[in-house]
């Protein structure tokens, strides 16, 4: 029992620990999301059209982004970072 | 001085040098003019002298009124430039509040953190099949409810309305999930999910996704792996090289597979090969162990070179299915696309453990041992029309560039079928065809698209069924034993759907 408590610590708060700081809001400079922007315009035909047609970012709002893109990080185990520019993209080319 | 002034002592000399001092002396009216002649021009340099020191007065006072006013003036000119850069400052705030971007913050902080957005799809079809003689519309509706909390937490809820016959709306939980993001590599997706085997549940079956109206055949009525299960993931993705070079992974834990027979499920009175899967496992009454699954998707082309995106995937997902009995599947699989090109496919694998002869002894029965072996396959291809090089084609070029060309091939082997699960019912994205539950299925899709937004599409279907021959049924027909009886040469069979589906 003791040894098994010890496996699913030793799993789980190193998971926990490295999860804090990502968990902050992160705060971008305008210069950072323009880089975002142009990445996003780049991945954004080639990962959505991977497995359906990449939707017009002007049907959904901003806030309906975020939560689509948080679905879709989940459904095509997309990269963080690849997920952020692609959120951002759909965003602002609204 | 004024020349008055100058002129009245010069003319006071004159008349001093031209008269004689005698006569002088001796005219004492001369001398009290000329006295009231100086007296009076000294009232006038008085007067004079006053007039200057009022105009001097007057341009003191101008000079102070002129410092007054360009005090007054610098004032003014600050108070302006102040102003100024007062106003250009509010139309910038105003300008970046009116702006998309601006007014989509504001909008946001509106709303507030937690945010709900529904998406999903909707369709309708109609579908005839040759064999069957049945031809019938049917309609299905799959909302799909985000809720975002945060941005670490996100519940995702799919309602799926389907239009059974002879009954109203029945409704299904297919999808009801937390997903927790722990950082960039890391998430956990727990509840009830799409089994994320191989790329078909997951990433295809939505309707407006899956360019066919149909599945794979297994994927669909007679699936060799549980479309759905209750339990928990951990996944994530990474980049290991250029941009676009990525790798992925998906572990989970879940109450397992079951079939017909299970425990808890008991549509069928006794284990029997070829039963089919079972939904998911609510309530696991086993108390064996989970089902345990692991994908790994590995993306081998950089983005920038512009080959495309390639994708090469293999999964497996075990557990016991009874108390003792194991459950095994594997699969490897591949996607791609560039352009209007794309193609994907898939390989698969199960096995099933059933009871030896020898431990049931005098209670075997036709189906109960030996190995529950299933094999299943499909590959699929599209284009879309705009890639083909074409004239001009005048209104009709629109109409053009919008359809895709479809085809697909799958199959499935096992070893036998249960009567009791064939329906020849059609129902939303399954076309009724016997055939499809032969024992060696074989189907030919082909698929003519007319995509009228991404999400938009109405879609038709030429389904060829090519069962081969061979393999056993099994038919229970009310009792606890099944008879066996051999599956020869099945009819080929031809189905035709058409579907408009909306993906909002």
């Amino acid at each position: 029992m003791m040894k098994r408590l010890a496996i699913v610590l030793a799993l789980v708060v190193p998971m926990l620990t490295s999860t804090m700081p990502v968990m902050a809001a992160q705060q971008l400079t305008e210069a950072q999301k323009q880089q975002l922007f142009l990445k996003g315009a780049k991945l954004w035909p080639i990962y959505c059209n991977h497995c359906h047609n990449a939707r017009n970012p002007a049907e959904y709002a901003p806030y309906q982004w975020n939560a689509i893109m948080m679905h879709m990080r989940t459904q095509g185990n997309l990269p963080a970072d690849d997920a952020q520019a692609i959120l951002e993209f759909l965003k602002r080319a609204r | 001085m004024s020349r008055r002034s100058i002129a009245v002592p010069m003319v006071m000399l004159f008349v001093l040098a031209s008269v004689p001092l005698k006569a002088w002396a001796e005219d004492p009216v001369s001398i009290r003019q000329l006295k009231r002649e100086m007296d009076q021009i000294k009232a006038e340099r008085e007067q004079e002298r006053k007039q200057l020191e009022e105009l001097e007065k007057k341009i003191d006072e101008l000079q102070s009124s002129n410092q007054k006013l360009q005090k007054t003036t610098t004032t003014l000119e600050q108070a302006n430039k102040q102003l100024s850069t007062q106003t250009t400052q509010s139309i910038a705030q105003m300008q970046k509040k009116l702006s998309p971007e601006g007014f989509a913050s504001l909008f946001g902080n509106y709303l507030g953190e937690h945010q709900f957005t529904l998406t999903g799809a909707a369709g309708g079809s109609f579908i005839y099949d040759h064999q069957a003689q049945t031809n019938t519309f049917t309609l299905d509706f799959e909302p799909i409810a985000l809720y975002r909390l945060n941005d670490w937490l996100l519940f995702e809820g799919t309602v799926e309305a389907s239009l059974d016959p002879g009954t109203g709306a029945s409704f299904d939980l297919p999808v009801a999930t937390a997903q927790i993001f722990l950082n960039k590599y890391m998430e956990i997706n727990a509840g009830i999910f799409d089994q994320p085997f191989g790329d078909w549940y997951e990433d295809q079956s939505a309707m407006w996704v899956n360019p066919f109206i149909t599945a794979p055949l297994l994927y669909g009525v007679e699936a060799i792996v549980p479309p759905t299960d209750i339990g928990v993931q951990l996944r994530g993705g990474v980049q290991w090289g250029e941009l676009g070079q990525d790798a992925d992974y998906t572990v989970w834990v879940s109450n397992g597979p079951t079939f017909e027979s299970s425990p808890g499920v008991n549509v069928l009175p006794a284990p029997v090969i070829g039963e089919t899967i079972a939904g998911p496992d609510n309530i696991a009454v086993q108390s064996n162990t989970r089902g345990f699954g692991g994908r790994f998707r590995v993306y081998p082309l950089p983005v920038d070179a512009g080959w495309g995106r390639l994708e090469l995937e293999a999964s497996t997902f075990d557990g016991k299915w009874d108390n003792g009995f194991w459950y095994y599947s594997w699969g490897v699989g591949f996607a791609y696309r560039e352009g209007p090109f794309r193609t994907r496919g898939e390989w698969v694998e199960a096995y099933r453990q059933m009871p030896s002869a020898a431990s049931l002894g005098a209670g075997a029965y036709p189906g109960c041992c030996g190995h529950d072996n299933r094999q299943g396959w499909y590959w699929q291809a599209g284009y879309f029309l705009y890639g083909i090089p074409h004239p001009d084609l005048g209104a009709f070029e629109q109409y053009f560039d919008r359809t895709e060309a479809l085809i697909r091939y799958s199959g499935v082997n096992q070893r036998s079928v249960v009567a009791e699960d064939i329906s020849t019912t059609p129902s939303f994205g399954f076309n009724g065809s016997p055939a499809v539950f032969a024992p060696h299925s074989r189907e030919v899709a082909l698929g003519l698209d007319y995509w009228i937004a991404p999400s938009i599409v109405w879609q038709t279907e030429f389904d060829l069924e090519l069962p081969e021959a061979g393999g056993t049924l099994y038919t229970f027909g009310g009792a606890n034993r099944p008879l066996a009886s051999a599956v020869g040469a099945t009819t080929n069979d031809q189905a035709v759907l058409t579907q408009f589906t909306v993906g909002f």
